[in-house]
Parts: structure tokens; C-alpha cells; sequence
């Protein structure tokens, strides 16, 4: 790993020269509405001033609805039209380490080519950022990098450290290699020490990740279940949001004119309705609670079971959406006994009880 | 796991082959038998599975589903699925005729573990629409009868005429190799010759089991795997033995559309097969 | 397709039109529609029409006299499936927002007073399958383009419509909105059927129902959320009630009740 010094001044040349053939995306503000990703035709709208966009960088790799081939009845047509070369900047650590879990998942045993094309497509430069009360990384470990970007830029202040994470990285330095400070001072480096010490002390929120597995267990047949199952609006947002959610449905939509189908693949949410339904119409999920304790067996037990780390990064995001307050924060901290200050709790305690 | 690849279109396990229809003919009222070829024959006699995978079907404008390979790996070539009328897809595949393409991906699941089943007893039992997967463990040991001990079959139906491959079944009752006991609930017909009683009445009929050396293979409606584990538990087979295999909705099966999880198992990656062991430790399978 | 083509008729009750109306507006696809199956009825589009046997008939509008009521009934008599087609006859639209009997006869009284109709007697707004058995519904206030298509070319090619449930903010999201009903706003997304793209919250207006109450939503919990935002319990069910038609009559008699 390479640490080179960037002015402020010469972040937008940089990025200029290298998006000249190659779509660059970074956050931008919505008007009326907090940030998205999106493809960057003026620099101006950048705003690296954001805490997490609407939805995860899981979109611009397997869009939430996307065509995988045209059939007909002899012959299927490959659809990579989703895939183009593209430069994704001002992404934070907890969604890199989303990417990072996103591409053990679609690698495993089969290989999903949808998601590696574009991955291979997409140059990552990584924007560090500053914990609001929503952000648990420092709990899921993410709030650090070590992998999965090519680039990292690191804010402080004056100027970036710029981390080099691989060979592309190193490469798009080179095109512009005179805009970059190979000489870290040893003020840079006080400078980087004393943002870390005070960024790691900004962190409002913590939750032990480690007992979750054993909770999990243990409270697998808790009220809390039922309590949440009947404040939950099922609308799959917490799940569309999650930069670790991958579940998708399949649509065979028939072309008018011809004997064709257009196959198309669009998200799935766990925490809908339809998503346990089997054919003739059985649903062996019925119940919003069950659904839920699917999905928080993946967030705070399998991943940890398996692999060690849990599969939520910390990004906060189910917090900032859910609206009955069904969040990471508050599963968590309930399940680790904590009473929790919830709409969900409240209408447990005042319409259900 | 154990999965191992032989997807048709390995660059995209998600593309589908075209297959053709070779034979379809009803099996029940509201089941049918289909024999399928994979329309490219380099790709029809390099097709390899194992007993107990499955298989995704594609039907134009209608969609896909997964679908037990009833055929056996020992008779390479044409492919054999037992298929129940249930949703879209199987209403489409239904209005087909012989000669008509679909789409095919696969093989898909784990599969019976046979190298460990080989050289043990092995005692099959099944109800309804279980003999779909079955049906290929079945013919795969007849097919190398030397390299398997006893072959014990149940089989139960709710009546005569819902008995799949019922003609099929009283012919190998013929056979002196093979211990084969069929079961309706109940004889609409006064012509049934085997017995009538749910499929746990046939449980007596198995004399002197070798626990340590049987494995079980089950599949069945859900009902019947109650009161068949608790027989084959009163048999003493060790837990691990109990192989049951076992359905979900699943949109891709190759582990990435998610709608066949159950706790942290994809059924399509780690099942369909799972030991009754597994079926204890995760809540949710059955 | 060898076989003969698809009797189709569209029929029209008491609504904006709105929906016969977009499927003309499926300008590109027009001439495919006409081709692929025979329009035997469709009073919007041609005066030639046929009252025979049909395979499909695409109804849109609430029932609102007793003359629709006969021509319902006769329709459903000479199709083989019916498909309510749009928010009105599917739960009865907006002018089924008086499920109470007395409440409507009053309110009809102020409009109309003391006429005798002649040409036929009116009744309570009602969508068409509190008459006659509905085999597919296409909500929509009007319906989308998308979703006509996708349910005329599944039908046409023999299989049927994929059924969805899902709310607006499904949509929403892909959308990347902010949630509004985080925001404190009056947004009924969560017990709407999804299929407008989200459109009123894409331009930061909160959804009002138009496209009919999903039958699988948990409207209590939104009841009571919305409370707890502070909007006043008439409200909320005077908003929800917009587009619900007869739909949610037992959750308004419900609602409030599980309060100690």
C-alpha cells in the first residue's frame, strides 16, 4: 500500500482527467431529499459533505430492475446492458465493506456474472467521513479499509492523503501523476493521527456484534417477534437499503409482436408479502414477524456464525428509513435487553397490550 | 459443500439450454411425466447430475421453476421429471405437446450423498410426490444392484389411481432383489391387491434392520415426515442416516436469488438434501 | 398464434375513462394490440361493436345504477373472464367513499333533492364484484401503461398476470425518496398498491392512495403512527377512506377500538 498527499485544490482536475471516457457517479444531493449516487455531468453537484445515500452502491451494479436476456424458444441472448466502465468516488468504508461482502456472496460457488462484469467495470475511490448518531461501523469493525478500493482519499482539511489499494489505482495516479504529493510530511501524518483519534472518539452508538449469534438463539421464540411483526408496515425498505441485502425475483415479461420474453431481474425484499409464497399460492411466511426474524438471523447471526463478522456494516441506514423504527440499533440493543425508545415499542405498549 | 458444477453455460449459470420434449403422458390426474433432451446432443450426453439434484424448466412467457430430475444418472441422455399442476409454470408445461422446446439449467442441490449410501441397506420411503427425486435413488441402485445391500421400498398413496408409476412399482414387486411394499389410504377401487393403511403401516412388514448400516432417503408431503421419523427413529437409525430431501421457491438456484434461505442455509446450495440432524438444528426446514 | 384470435370487449361504468383512455394511449403498441386479438367491443375506439361471446372482458368504472348493474351481469354472462380494470371497479373509487348507506342517501339528497330519474334508478357506488365474480384485477388510478401491457401480453400468450403485492414504497425506494412518513408527512405508501411509480413522492408529495388499498398492508400500524405524528384521527380516516371505496370497511369498524 502506497500513501500519497493530494491538494484540495486538484481533487476536481484529477477527477476531471480521469472521467473523460469513463462515467464517473458520486453523491449528489436531492432536492427536498437527502443523497443518491448518481452519474456526474457537472462537477458542481458533487457533495462529499453527506453521511449515506437513499439506497447502497449495490444499484449501479445490479440495478433494481434490469433485463439478463431475451429468450425465445431456440435461442437466449445475453443482456449486459447494465454493465459499462465506471468510476464510483465518494464512497465511505461501510459500503466498500458492503461491495467486499457483496462479492464473496455472488462469487460463491457459482459465479453471478451480472454483478462481476460490473464490478470489474468499476474503479472504487473510497471518501472518508465523519459518524452521525445513525452510523454503528465502529461496531461492525467497517468503519476502516484495508481492501476493495483502488483508491482512498482521506480528508484533512487542507489536503487528502490519497491511499493506493491496487494496480488501477496506481494506474489513474499515473495519468495525472504531477497533481499528487509523494511526500508525506510528518505534520500530515499528526494531522491524519489526531482526525483518526477524534473521528473514532465521535461515534455515538455501539452495539456488542459479538453476543448477537447467542441472543438470536436464545430469543428465537421472544415476544419481541411479535412485537415487532405488528408494527412492521412491510414495505421493504429496510431491506432495499441494506448494502448487504442481494434477494431478487425473476419476471418473464413476453414481448407484443413477436414469440419472445424479455427475462428480467428486479429486487426482492424478504420482509414483503409475496416473497415466501410458493407456487399454488402457499406462503410459508405468512407472518410479518417471521419475515423479520429471517432477516435479522442474516443481519446478526448467520454472517457472524459463518464468517465471524456480521453481514450489517453499520451504514445506519435502516435507522434513517424504517419508520416504525425496526432498525439494527434497536433489534440489537432489545436483544441485549436494553428497553429501547421505539414507535414499535410504544404501540406495543399502548394499542396492543 | 458438496455442490458440484456441471451447468450447462458455465460462463452464466443463469442462461438457459433449449431442450425438447421427447414423451409426456399423465401419470395422475393432476401429475404428469415429461422426458426431455437437451436440443444440442453434445450437451445432452455431457448433461452430468447425480441422484437427488435438480434441475430449472423455463416455459416461454410463462417462466421458471425448479424441478426434481426423476431419471438416474445411470441412463444418460434423456432427462425425467414427475411434474404436479401447481402454478404458471407447471399450467404451461401442462399445455405443451410432445416435441416442443423449453428451457433447461442445471444440475443444481447437493444431492444424495451415494458413495456414502454404497455398500449399506438402504430403505426408501415415499408418499405422493416424493417419488420425483426418489424415483432416480430407486433406479440408480437397481441399476447397480451389486454395489448396494438391501433395497427396501415404501411407498404410499392416498388412492389407487394417485399412486405414481403405480404400474411401474407392482412390476418391481416382481423383482426378488428388491423388498418393495405399497400402501393406499384408502381403495376407491376394490381391485387393490397391496395393502391400505398410510405408509407407516408398511413399517412392520421390514423385518430384522441393521441400524448402524441403513441410511433412510424420505420424501413426502409434510404431513408424513412426522410419523415416518418417528418410525425410523424407533429403527435406531442414527440421525445422520435419515436423508430427507426437501422443496422451495427458488428463482435461480445457484445461491444468489435468496428465496430458498432458511436461517443461513440455502436450500439450493446445501439442500435439497438435508440429514434429519439438520432438520432438528435449524428451525424452519420442515 | 394458429388459433383463432381472443374475443376481447372493454367495457366502460361509471368512472373518468381514464383507463379505456391510456389503452389508447398505447400508441406504440396499438397497432400489435389490434392485431394480436379482435376487438369485438370498445366504445371509445369504434362504433362497430359486437355484444357476442367474449373471452375476456376488460371492465372499468364503479356500479352506479341499476341499468349498469344488468349491463354488468350481461357482460360477465358473455365473457369467459372478467378484469376489473382501474381503482373504480376494483374497489369502487372515489365516489364509493360513502360506505355508509344513510350517509349516502343523504348526501344524494342534497346534490340531486327530490328528481325522479327515469332513464334509470341510481344506486350506492360500488366497484363490480360486489355484483358479478372478478377473475383478474388491474388497480390504478388510471392504470399504467407497463402494467396494461404486461397483463394483455401474459393473457395473450396463455398465462396468467404475476401477482404483485407489494406496496408504494417499494418503488419509492428504487426511487431513492427520503421516506416521507419518517419525515412526519401524511404519506399512505405502505397501504397502497404499488405500480404508479411512485410519482407524487418523487416530486415530494405524499401519497394519497389513488391506486386502491393493498389488501395485505398493516393499516393499524400506520393508523396509529400517523397519530403519533400528531394528525387528527378523522383525518387520517378520511384520507385513507379517498380511495378505499367499500374496501376497508372492516378496519374503519375496527380501528380505534383496540385502544384501552
Amino acid at each position: 500500500m502506497r500513501v500519497i498527499k493530494l491538494s484540495k485544490e486538484n481533487l476536481f482536475p484529477f477527477l476531471e482527467v480521469i472521467s473523460e471516457k469513463t462515467g464517473l457517479w458520486a453523491p449528489v444531493r436531492k432536492p427536498n431529499s437527502g443523497h443518491v449516487f448518481k452519474e456526474i455531468d457537472d462537477f458542481a453537484q458533487i457533495d462529499l459533505d453527506y453521511t449515506r445515500t437513499i439506497l447502497p452502491p449495490k444499484k449501479i451494479f445490479l440495478p433494481p430492475s434490469f433485463n439478463m436476456f431475451k429468450a425465445s424458444k431456440n435461442n437466449y441472448e445475453e443482456d449486459f446492458s447494465h454493465v459499462s466502465p465506471k468510476i464510483l468516488f465518494g464512497i465511505h468504508p461501510c459500503d466498500i465493506h458492503g461491495l467486499l461482502i457483496m462479492d464473496r456472496f455472488y462469487s460463491y460457488v457459482f459465479d453471478d456474472p451480472y454483478y462481476s462484469k460490473a464490478r470489474d467495470n468499476t474503479l472504487i475511490l473510497g471518501h472518508s467521513c465523519w459518524p452521525d448518531e445513525n452510523c454503528l461501523c465502529k461496531s461492525t469493525n467497517t468503519h476502516i479499509v484495508e481492501e476493495g478500493y483502488d483508491l482512498f482519499f482521506t480528508d484533512l482539511k487542507d489536503s487528502y492523503l490519497v491511499w493506493i489499494g491496487s494496480s488501477k489505482g496506481d494506474d489513474l495516479i499515473r495519468v495525472k501523476a504531477e497533481l499528487f504529493d509523494e511526500n508525506i510530511a510528518e505534520k500530515d501524518i499528526q494531522n491524519f493521527i489526531q482526525w483518526r483519534e477524534e473521528r473514532d472518539e465521535a461515534f455515538q452508538t455501539e452495539i456488542n456484534f459479538s453476543a448477537m449469534p447467542d441472543l438470536m438463539e436464545l430469543k428465537y421464540n421472544d415476544t419481541l417477534w411479535e412485537k415487532l411483526g405488528d408494527a412492521c408496515l412491510a414495505c421493504g425498505s429496510c431491506t432495499n437499503v441494506c448494502p448487504t441485502c442481494n434477494c431478487y425475483n425473476v419476471h418473464d415479461k413476453p414481448a407484443l409482436g413477436e414469440d419472445s420474453s424479455q427475462i428480467v431481474r428486479c429486487w426482492d425484499a424478504c420482509t414483503l408479502e409475496n416473497y415466501s409464497e410458493v407456487a399454488g399460492g402457499e406462503n410459508f411466511r405468512k407472518k410479518r414477524s417471521d419475515r423479520l426474524k429471517l432477516w435479522y438471523t442474516h443481519k446478526l447471526q448467520a454472517y457472524i456464525s459463518k464468517y465471524g463478522k456480521p453481514s450489517c456494516v453499520g451504514c445506519g441506514r435502516c435507522i434513517a428509513t424504517c419508520p416504525v423504527d425496526i432498525n439494527v440499533k434497536t433489534v440489537a440493543h432489545t436483544l441485549d435487553g436494553d428497553k429501547v425508545d421505539s414507535f414499535w415499542n410504544r404501540f406495543h405498549e399502548e394499542v396492543r397490550k | 459443500m458438496s455442490v458440484e458444477k456441471n451447468e450447462l453455460n458455465p460462463n452464466n449459470p443463469f442462461l438457459p439450454e433449449p431442450a425438447r420434449i421427447v414423451r409426456m403422458y399423465p401419470l395422475t390426474d393432476d401429475v404428469k411425466f415429461f422426458q426431455v433432451r437437451i436440443a444440442d446432443m453434445e450437451k445432452a450426453l455431457a448433461f452430468k447430475y447425480c441422484v437427488g439434484q435438480f434441475a430449472m424448466l423455463s416455459v416461454l412467457g410463462a417462466g421458471e421453476a425448479p424441478f426434481s430430475i426423476s431419471s438416474t444418472p445411470s441412463r444418460p441422455g434423456l432427462l425425467e421429471f414427475c411434474i404436479r399442476k401447481a402454478g404458471t409454470v407447471t399450467e404451461a408445461l401442462f399445455k405443451l405437446k410432445e416435441n416442443d422446446l423449453i428451457g433447461i439449467r442445471g444440475p443444481y442441490g447437493n444431492g444424495f450423498p451415494v458413495e456414502k449410501i454404497k455398500g449399506k441397506d438402504v430403505l426408501i420411503v415415499m408418499g405422493g410426490l416424493g417419488v420425483a427425486p426418489l424415483r432416480s435413488v430407486l433406479l440408480y441402485c437397481l441399476d447397480n444392484r451389486d454395489q448396494f445391500r438391501r433395497v427396501i421400498l415404501l411407498h404410499g398413496a392416498k388412492k389407487p389411481s394417485e399412486m405414481i408409476f403405480r404400474e411401474e412399482f407392482l412390476d418391481l414387486k416382481q423383482r426378488e432383489d428388491l423388498e418393495c411394499y405399497l400402501a393406499v389410504d384408502e381403495d376407491d377401487t376394490k381391485e387393490w391387491k397391496e395393502n391400505v393403511g398410510v405408509v407407516t403401516t408398511l413399517f412392520p412388514k421390514i423385518n430384522d434392520i441393521n441400524p448402524e448400516n441403513t441410511f433412510s432417503l424420505v420424501c413426502g408431503p409434510p404431513v408424513m415426515y412426522k410419523f415416518v421419523l418417528k418410525e425410523l427413529v424407533k429403527l435406531n437409525i442414527p440421525k445422520d442416516q435419515i436423508l430427507m430431501t426437501l422443496e422451495r421457491r427458488m428463482k435461480c438456484g445457484v445461491g444468489k436469488c435468496g428465496h430458498c434461505a432458511i436461517d443461513y442455509i440455502y436450500t439450493c446450495l446445501d439442500g435439497p438434501v438435508f440429514t434429519y440432524w439438520d432438520i432438528i438444528h435449524m428451525r424452519e426446514l420442515i | 398464434m394458429n388459433q383463432e384470435k381472443l374475443k376481447i370487449g372493454i367495457y366502460e361504468l361509471t368512472g373518468c375513462a381514464g383507463d379505456a383512455l391510456l389503452i389508447l394511449d398505447c400508441e406504440k403498441e396499438l397497432i400489435d394490440i389490434f392485431n394480436a386479438v379482435d376487438i369485438q367491443s370498445f366504445l371509445m375506439a369504434k362504433s362497430d361493436n359486437i355484444e357476442g361471446e367474449l373471452d375476456v372482458a376488460l371492465v372499468e368504472g364503479s356500479v352506479t345504477t341499476e341499468k349498469e348493474i344488468e349491463e354488468l351481469k350481461d357482460i360477465r354472462k358473455r365473457a369467459k373472464l372478467v378484469v376489473a380494470l382501474g381503482l373504480c371497479a376494483t374497489v369502487g373509487g372515489i365516489q364509493a367513499r360513502f360506505g355508509d348507506r344513510e350517509e349516502w342517501e343523504e348526501n344524494y339528497k342534497k346534490v340531486y333533492g327530490d328528481i325522479d330519474m327515469t332513464h334509470t334508478r341510481p344506486v350506492q357506488s360500488k366497484p363490480i364484484d360486489e355484483y358479478i365474480e372478478v377473475d383478474y384485477y388491474l388497480p390504478g388510478c388510471p392504470i399504467e401503461k407497463e402494467q396494461f401491457l404486461n397483463f394483455f401480453t401474459r393473457f395473450l400468450k396463455g398465462n396468467p398476470p404475476e401477482k404483485s403485492q407489494n406496496p408504494v414504497c417499494v418503488t419509492c425506494k428504487y426511487n431513492e425518496n427520503d421516506c416521507l412518513l419518517k419525515k412526519g408527512v401524511l404519506c399512505l405508501g405502505p397501504v397502497t398498491s404499488d405500480g404508479c411509480g411512485s410519482i407524487c413522492i418523487n416530486h415530494n408529495l405524499p401519497c394519497i392512495g389513488c391506486w386502491g388499498p393493498l389488501d395485505v398492508a398493516n393499516r393499524t400500524a400506520e393508523f396509529y403512527l400517523l397519530q403519533e405524528k400528531g394528525y387528527d384521527v378523522e383525518e387520517i380516516k378520511k384520507k385513507m377512506a379517498n380511495f378505499s371505496g367499500t374496501k376497508i370497511a372492516e378496519f374503519f369498524k375496527k380501528v380505534g377500538k383496540e385502544k384501552r
